[in-house]
């Protein structure tokens, strides 16, 4: 592999510290990964090309195993998984081998103008609290009964969003869901805005009803059917 | 740090009025991983959601320290039902 400029093997939480700060309105891509993961031969590819690509891009490659705090630090619960900042702001995350999210993502945040049509609906960089929130009451109501998971429900990335899915398949309740790993503001505005911890939540006609367990208590005792039946 | 299995009780019935309490430790001993049946006529009129952030509230300390809790809980007649049913 060529020797790459704005390319970097990261070794120590300083040196990924330093190399953020050295300027922060610049976007950086993390890639975390491991030598004995598969996929990750492949995404390290993708990676390469998209540093060759934009020169303007800063990629730190992290080897989850040998990074500890990093990696944890971004609650990275697989690899391979890749870490959009401008800075130290997370603008991005994308959870597996996914090579056209991660594309759409770098062009999305390395654009000067704002895009017309990435493949992912990228959330605005500048918002105010209030936009924030206004958006997510829009997407806790984009229909009656919305899951907000990990993942999708054809492929939920945690073992709870899985169970939630199920739950709601079993109950036979139509549904839609957020993928709170594809937009981070959200994810943590959400936990403050329905004053949960956790991940997933579930909101019926644009109200927060609970987490997994709660539901799941739910529709043991009744209690779902009510909140769902009613128009 | 793993939680006393007596602490979580006693923390329990001093903010609720128990009926009934059962409390494992589902990390085989370790202390960080609870499940708790909670019965209280102090739930009767409280939707599930609200139950469970009274719980979280009163177990605030103890839930931050530990890898996993899940949490059922009954109304008296709530749970005399739910023995009927026999699960």
């Amino acid at each position: 592999m060529d020797h790459l400029a704005n390319l970097y093997q990261i070794d120590s939480p300083d040196q990924f510290r330093d190399l953020l700060n050295q300027d922060l309105n610049r976007v950086s891509l993390i890639n975390f990964w491991a030598p004995w993961a598969e996929p990750c031969k492949q995404m390290n590819q993708v990676v390469s090309e998209l540093a060759k690509k934009y020169q303007q891009l800063l990629v730190l490659q992290v080897e989850a195993e040998d990074q500890p705090d990093i990696t944890e630090s971004f609650d990275i619960e697989a690899v391979p998984s890749f870490i959009v900042l401008r800075g130290h702001a997370l603008l991005a995350r994308i959870s597996g081998a996914d090579a056209p999210a991660l594309t759409s993502a770098i062009a999305t945040y390395t654009r000067p103008t704002p895009s017309a049509a990435p493949s992912v609906v990228s959330p605005p960089v500048e918002e105010t609290q209030e936009e924030l929130e206004r958006r997510m009451r829009e997407i806790m109501a984009q229909s009656k009964v919305v899951l907000f998971m990990k993942g999708e429900p054809s492929r939920p990335r945690c073992g709870f969003s899985s169970r939630a899915v199920a739950l709601l398949e079993r109950e036979n309740v139509k549904f839609t869901h957020f993928d709170i790993l594809s937009d981070e503001k959200v994810r943590q505005g959400l936990k403050k805005l329905n004053n949960w911890p956790t991940f997933p939540q579930f909101t019926v006609n644009g109200e927060f009803i609970g987490g997994l367990d709660v539901v799941t208590e739910m529709v043991e005792n009744g209690e779902f059917a009510e909140v769902v039946g009613a128009a | 740090m793993a939680i006393d299995l007596q602490v979580l009780d006693q923390t329990i019935r001093s903010s609720f009025p128990v009926s009934h309490l059962e409390i494992e430790d589902q990390s085989s001993g370790c202390g960080e991983n609870y499940a708790i049946v909670l019965v209280s006529e102090a739930f009767e009129g409280k939707t599930t959601l609200a139950r469970h952030r009274w719980i979280n509230e009163v177990l605030k300390n103890e839930i931050s320290q530990m890898h996993a809790f899940s949490q059922k809980t009954f109304t008296p007649k709530q749970y005399a039902a739910y023995l009927a049913k026999g699960s």
